[in-house]
């Protein structure tokens, strides 16, 4: 497996990293980024997309501008209007570029840690190319401390880079799911390409040689590309190794897996057809594999096509269009404030940052042990540290660790997708659906559990710990593990667990 | 002849721009065609241009009133398979 490389160089021996860790991404720093060029570092250390801590702090957005599609994914459906889902290609209400813009500046008015826009969806922004290039066109003028990203299913992507290249773009993504055409017919239905629509094979193939061109055209105009890919069981799981290795050959800084959202109710193809997304285990061990030395995106929250907000919260109520129409923004003071809070907030990161590194390295100094990896999961609602109640839990950050120190893995959702009552149709309450959710973890750290929780999760074999309400997560994570490993509890691996967790 | 745009448009503008004859406006409560306008793409293409992009089974009509996209034709769903899937959702 090759490490993500903007050229390509060959990685360096004993890099080749595949599940566990290696030393330069482990320890109880968020250093995942040290194997990235300084140039590209700059861009993405602040982002709330990238950065596990940046996003605790600054904010992003989506405008949904862009409604049209030229393609039709198997997990996608076209009808897009729903105020409940959370998942992309959903989104409440469309929006002009001049709504767009608005919003935008509404947002980064009130939301001042608000540091990125993209354009999502609904359908694909360069299928959509004057209403997303006039929404880019008039931010990057009007609003130009605000970093702008889209992202694309790649098919008009080599048409877009030119203008793509005149803005303010920060970068670009584009979602590549295969490289092989018989694997992409399984995925993409069809394309509508040179005034035809284009089923099977035929259309993937055009698809694929489109976003491998457009990836190609971005890199040697100097744009980053992030690749983004759906992990589809039985279809291209095994096919994605590969995909990683051409689209980081070809100069993608960053590959994403994202796991399939495939539920009926979607009346998606997948979802109708019972098609499996992967199991968080799956998942871990192809991101591992993927994201080599820069586990960047695992706190990705797969967001709406119109999500406002720190990522895995939408206040997008809050700036509906006619709320924003009464709102006055006078945007060059705004912009001062911005400055401020933005110095302000990087002022903290830098000293946590630094207060990392300086634990990592005592870390490094002490014995080290040699106990197997434990999963546990954290109960937090931002800021580094743990401070939800179980029970209050909306979703949990799973850690590892390991004598390496302590990684953070992925966040598991502990409600469903949609809202409904609190039993679903098999009759399992939302608390056993929280704690199936948590399987392959040893211990929940959260600020308090309650009585019929505490059984339930012991039950099940996780650890219920409220020992360390408001400690950092890194520090109580590290300490757990401590305990385990003196109290006899690491010596063998519980039964059904991962070899390599 | 002139094809129709029915209450199943999910208002996504693709078929909009395609249209040679700039006969699809955006209207409420669903985009439409101006029968005047349309010309079925005779002479321009060999296929109905806002069909061969519109996703939406159903949603388009030829001059007969049928789908030019019937069921099944674009998601590759069967249909019988996505009444059951619906029947399921139904009765929880």
């Amino acid at each position: 497996m090759q490490l993500p490389v903007l050229n390509n160089t060959p990685s360096p021996a004993g890099h080749e990293a595949k599940g566990g860790c290696s030393a330069s991404s482990c320890g109880t720093t968020d250093n995942q980024m040290d194997t990235l060029p300084d140039s590209i570092r700059e861009k993405v250390q602040n982002h709330p997309c990238y950065s596990e801590d940046a996003h605790h702090y600054f904010a992003r957005m989506h405008v949904a501008v862009a409604p049209a599609c030229n393609i039709q994914c198997h997990y996608c459906n076209r009808k897009y209007d729903c105020a409940n889902e959370s998942r992309p290609g959903v989104v409440s209400e469309l929006l002009t570029p001049d709504q767009a813009v608005k919003k935008t500046m509404a947002v980064a008015a009130t939301i001042p840690q608000m540091t990125v826009l993209g354009i999502a969806g609904p359908g694909d922004p360069l299928a959509n190319p004057e209403r997303t290039f006039e929404t880019f066109r008039r931010l990057s003028e009007e609003a130009p401390d605000i970093k702008l990203c889209v992202s694309t299913n790649g098919l008009a992507l080599p048409d877009a880079v030119e203008e793509l290249s005149k803005h303010n773009i920060d970068h670009v993504t584009i979602t590549i799911n295969t490289v092989d055409p018989e694997i992409g017919a399984k995925i993409y239905p069809w394309i509508f390409w040179k005034n035809k629509r284009i089923k099977g094979v035929k259309g993937a193939k055009i698809l694929i040689e489109q976003q491998q061109k457009g990836l190609e055209m971005l890199i040697a105009k100097g744009i980053l590309v992030k690749v983004n890919s759906v992990m589809i069981p039985g279809v291209n799981d095994q096919h994605l190794a590969e995909v990683s290795r051409v689209v980081k050959s070809k100069g993608a800084f960053l590959h994403n897996v994202m796991p399939l959202i495939a539920e009926a109710e979607h009346g998606t193809f997948y979802g109708v057809m019972g098609q499996r997304g992967p199991t968080p285990d799956e998942l871990q061990d192809l991101q591992d594999s993927c994201s080599g030395d820069m586990n960047m995106m695992r706190h990705c929250r797969q967001c709406r096509a119109d999500a406002v907000g720190l990522l895995g919260e939408d206040r997008g109520d809050e700036f509906t269009l006619d709320k924003i129409e009464e709102m006055d923004i006078d945007y060059q003071a705004a912009m001062e404030k911005r400055k401020v809070i933005h110095q302000a907030i990087q002022e903290e990161m830098d000293s946590k940052r630094l207060e990392k590194a300086v634990k990592a390295e005592q870390h490094k100094q002490e014995p080290k042990l040699t106990t197997r990896p434990v999963l546990m999961a954290v109960a937090t609602s931002g800021q580094g540290v743990i401070n939800v109640h179980f029970g209050h839990a909306k979703e949990f950050l799973i850690y590892e660790a390991s004598p390496e120190g302590v990684r953070f893995i992925s966040h598991r959702k502990a409600d469903q997708y949609c809202g409904g009552d609190s039993t679903c149709g098999d009759g399992e309450s939302v608390l056993q659906l929280t704690i199936r959710a948590l399987a392959g973890c040893e211990a929940v750290l959260c600020s308090k559990v309650g009585y019929e929780p505490w059984e339930m999760l012991e039950a099940a074999g996780i650890a219920p710990n409220g020992e360390h309400a408001l400690e950092p997560i890194e520090d109580a994570v590290l300490a757990v593990y401590k305990e385990m490993a003196a109290a006899g509890k690491l010596d063998d691996k519980p039964e059904g667990l991962r070899a390599n967790a | 002849m002139a094809v129709s745009i029915i209450d199943l448009c999910v208002n996504c503008f693709a078929c909009e721009p395609v249209c040679p004859s700039n006969a699809i406006s955006e209207a409420k409560p669903h985009f439409s065609v101006d029968p005047k306008k349309c010309t079925e793409c005779e002479g321009d293409f060999p296929v109905f241009q806002c069909a061969s992009i519109c996703p939406i089974e159903g949603a388009i009509l030829d001059s007969f009133g049928i789908a030019i996209n019937p069921p099944g034709s674009l998601t590759g769903i069967p249909p019988e398979k996505m009444a059951e899937a619906m029947a399921e959702l139904q009765a929880h």
